[in-house]
């Protein structure tokens, strides 16, 4: 019993790391645009394939393309923003305007992910050697370990840039108070591009670590992270970077051990049913904002 | 204090409420006449089903959005309630149709009322919400005793399935709708559901008892989808979790309001109309990329036409307003 | 004179902050109750607490005998009390007519009866013109003549008007002058609360001086005026 616990919150880190990263970028979104993405499970889904179209194509290790998906994943962003936000925050209603938007590019991505690899689950084949590590009494895979010690260096990076440099100290001032930073001067749409470039990219390669995680993706999975993205950035405080981690891995290690103690099934009612709690309870989260009418 | 106005605003408005009234009436005849003839004349009865069913939906979701400011992501719900409650009693407890389906409705009232602790929240928090809720009950009747519900493989209603009595049950309850929400926009409890969402603290103040009227708007948007669900539920012969509640439903529901324009009345019937159209049209000359294509057309929509066709119109001729229902 | 409304002792915090500290008044009878002070003295705070839309955390009100003292808006309204406030909030998205309906939804009277007492109000208001526009269409100083008739709607025993002259030009002021001494020529009991000083000074029968939460001077106009306290309030210190 006891190794099905240990099991369960080992894997519950690793796979509420992930979780984490899902809360960062989507609660960057939030912060800077007020943009709740529905579309970023989509997007994450899309960087698991990127990964899986160069495993296929060129033999690529997953490793290899993290940086692949940064970088692409980057520039989409960039040019997505450009695209539609500043549309967005001239209508009457931008909040509503920007669900609706997003709503639309999820359906979009999953129908491309659908055209283009079919509606199969699809998994990278890719093992490590070795293929699995002993924690402890617990035997862990070797890829997840990997997938863990990526998450970090990226929060860690992540963090550096939110608290260490101009930019991310700017964008965190611009998370506070979009209007106050504009009046000191700091060009507030640069910013919010960037913003939202980082969380593109951020998605994308989460993306790929899940394909290094979990055993198979579809074009379909991509609602299920959108959900949980919205309970870890529920749970941590919209539009709170911080909480979000924190959260991600609370909810990570939830999970797991859920799974460890219920019914498959059970277990997925669980997930919805922390995020309806905690909104009516706690609104503002563990650790944010306002949240009623 | 109090003198009474001029004759000149008073025949103004008799004026305006006559218009009005004639092209209610005419929105009416039009749609029962085209609806009615349908079977009649040979013409595609699922095509038409289900775009009355889109129509149904629409308007009913516009009491909610449009009247009252709410954006329930997991509308589904209501549907798919509506959809199980009339399989269950009609299947495993011999209830005849007519009887099961306002019970139908009646369910999706329940289920609002228990999710009316909901509506204090904001925009995304209760759009959220509402979507994590609509997963629960999915994942509830999913897993339910086959007994009751099914299972995964769902419930068959009967041993044939009776497409045209649906239809005509799909008609009535289009018009019933549209008949609510005609009432509705002109009717004191309109005029503060609209108060209440432009601002509820000033509404308050103004003597709205702000929770009883949004409950009230809200009770009201959950009964038709309700019914929409059993009705459709009759038409197909078959309940399942999938389709009764595939978040597609609601998806669609959004858009074809919004295409349309919210808070008038006929602005979702004419985006539920077009955009039935649209997608019948391509999907018949491009079944692979129906999906890419609707994902594209919401957010040509947001970007370009964010009040929708009506809105849009009425935005540029603010003066007909009062004549539009 | 009859007392439409006594306050006592009220009070409110937010957090650490002492918003309102035992403040005490009555008015009534058709008076106009001016109230000065400067931002942040806690005029705004007092109205929100009269009209229910904070609960205080000391004290009690009164209005018309009944104590109303942590009720509901919408129960304080239907009191008799009617408010306008600072920044024009007005139902946007609702044509005028609507707008000055929502006060009196409940009433039993007829629609047509209420419909032609709207087109009366905006007549009188000068926005009979502009009836079927968005509430959102008007400017400042439109939506804020849409408001006061709005208030009046009900017919209210008690006005509470925030800033009623704040960035509104001199024309219009004098127009929303006459509109309040009317008011309470009518018998209505008002209160006012303004920066405005010669406005206030015109229309009020009694003054209020607040500074940071409290009540620092009252009386006459010409008492308030001379009043040290309040001058030195007013200019710092």
């Amino acid at each position: 019993m006891t190794a099905l616990v240990l099991n369960g919150l080992v894997n519950g880190i690793i796979v509420g790391g992930l979780y984490a990263l899902l809360g960062l970028s989507l609660s960057l979104l939030y912060g800077v645009l007020r943009v709740v993405n529905f579309a970023h499970g989509e997007l994450v889904i899309g960087g698991s394939f990127v990964a899986y179209m160069l495993f296929r194509a060129l033999g690529l290790p997953p490793l290899y393309s993290l940086p692949v998906a940064a970088v692409s994943f980057f520039a989409a962003g960039w040019c997505a923003y450009y695209l539609l936000i500043p549309r967005l925050s001239r209508s009457d209603d931008p909040e509503t305007m920007s669900f609706l938007l997003m709503y639309g590019l999820s359906i979009a991505l999953a129908a491309t992910l659908l055209l283009l690899f079919g509606a199969d689950s699809r998994s990278i084949d890719y093992s490590f050697n070795p293929i699995s590590v002993a924690i402890g009494p617990v035997n862990v895979s070797t890829a997840r370990v990997v997938a863990l010690a990526v998450t970090i260096v990226i929060t860690a990076a992540m963090g550096w840039f939110l608290f260490r440099t101009l930019p991310g100290k700017a964008l965190r001032a611009a998370t506070m108070n979009r209007e106050a930073t504009q009046i000191i001067g700091i060009n507030v749409v640069r910013l919010s591009a960037l913003a939202f470039a980082l969380a593109f990219a951020i998605a994308g390669m989460t993306g790929v670590l899940i394909a290094l995680v979990f055993p198979a993706f579809s074009p379909f999975s991509g609602g299920e992270y959108s959900i949980i993205g919205f309970i870890v950035i529920v749970l941590g405080g919209l539009g709170n970077p911080v909480g979000a981690l924190i959260a991600g891995v609370f909810y990570g290690v939830a999970e797991q051990m859920a799974t460890v103690f219920l019914p498959q099934a059970l277990a997925q009612i669980v997930g919805f049913a922390l995020l309806v709690g905690t909104i009516l309870v706690r609104p503002t989260g563990l650790f944010g904002f306002r949240a009623l009418r | 204090m109090t003198k009474p106005p001029s004759p000149l605003a008073l025949a103004d408005r008799e004026h305006g409420d006559r218009i009005y009234r004639r092209l209610a009436v005419l929105l009416g005849a039009a749609v029962s006449i085209y609806f009615v003839s349908v079977p009649l004349l040979g013409l595609n009865v699922a095509f038409h089903f289900y775009m009355m069913l889109w129509v149904t939906m629409a308007t009913a979701f516009n009491i909610t959005s449009g009247f009252s400011g709410y954006m329930p992501f997991g509308y589904v719900a209501f549907y798919g309630v509506g959809a199980f409650t009339t399989a269950v009693l009609v299947k495993k407890a011999g209830f005849a149709m007519f009887v099961a389906l306002p019970v139908a409705g009646l369910a999706g009232v329940l289920l609002s009322l228990l999710f009316a602790p909901t509506l204090r929240l904001s925009g995304i928090y209760f759009a959220i919400v509402s979507f994590a809720l609509a997963g629960i009950c999915r994942l509830t009747i999913a897993n339910l005793p086959e007994e009751i519900t099914g299972g995964s493989f769902g419930l068959q209603l009967g041993s044939r399935a009776q497409p045209i009595f649906a239809f005509y049950t799909m008609m009535a309850v289009m018009l019933a709708a549209l008949l609510g929400v005609l009432w509705l926009s002109r009717s004191r409890l309109g005029k503060a559901l609209r108060a209440v969402r432009d601002d509820a603290d000033a509404a308050d103040m103004m003597g709205v008892n702000v929770g009883w009227v949004r409950l009230q708007g809200w009770m009201l948007a959950a009964f038709f989808p309700a019914l929409c669900g059993g009705v459709e539920a009759w038409y197909t012969n078959v309940v399942d979790t999938e389709t009764a509640f595939n978040t597609l439903i609601t998806a669609k529901t959004v858009i074809y309001a919004v295409a349309g324009g919210l808070g008038t009345v006929t602005g979702p019937v004419v985006g539920a109309i077009a955009m039935s159209w649209l997608d019948e049209l391509i999907w018949r000359r491009f079944p692979l990329i129906n999906l890419l294509l609707l994902g594209v057309a919401v957010m040509l929509l947001v970007l370009f036409l964010p009040r929708g066709l009506v809105g849009t119109i009425l935005r540029a001729r603010p003066q007909w307003r009062r004549y539009i229902p | 004179m009859t007392t439409v409304l006594e306050v006592r002792g009220l009070t409110k915090r937010f957090g650490g902050l002492t918003a309102l500290e035992d403040v005490s008044l009555a008015a009534g009878g058709g008076k106009v109750v001016g109230i000065v002070g400067v931002n942040g003295a806690g005029k705004t705070t007092l109205m929100n607490c009269l009209c229910g839309i904070y609960r205080p955390d000391g004290g009690t009100i009164r209005i018309d005998g009944h104590d109303t003292t942590g009720h509901a808006p919408h129960q304080i309204a239907h009191r008799g009390v009617g408010r306008t406030f600072q920044v024009p909030r007005v139902f946007g998205k609702m044509s005028l007519i609507d707008n000055l309906l929502v006060p009196v939804l409940s009433r039993d009277q007829p629609d047509a009866q209420l419909l032609a007492q709207a087109e009366a109000m905006l007549e009188q208001m000068r926005l009979i013109h502009l009836r079927h526009n968005f509430a959102e269409e008007l400017s400042g100083g439109q939506q804020k003549l849409l408001e006061m008739g709005r208030m009046l709607m009900p017919e209210p025993r008690l006005v509470m008007l925030d800033e009623p002259f704040a960035g509104v030009h001199p024309q219009l002021c004098s127009f929303m002058i006459e509109r309040i001494a009317a008011m309470a020529a009518a018998g209505r009991t008002v209160l006012l609360i303004s920066h405005d000083l010669t406005s206030i000074y015109r229309l009020s029968d009694w003054l209020i001086a607040m500074n940071q939460g409290r009540i620092i001077a009252e009386g006459g106009v010409e008492d308030i005026r001379g009043n040290r306290d309040v001058i030195e309030a007013y200019l710092g210190g």
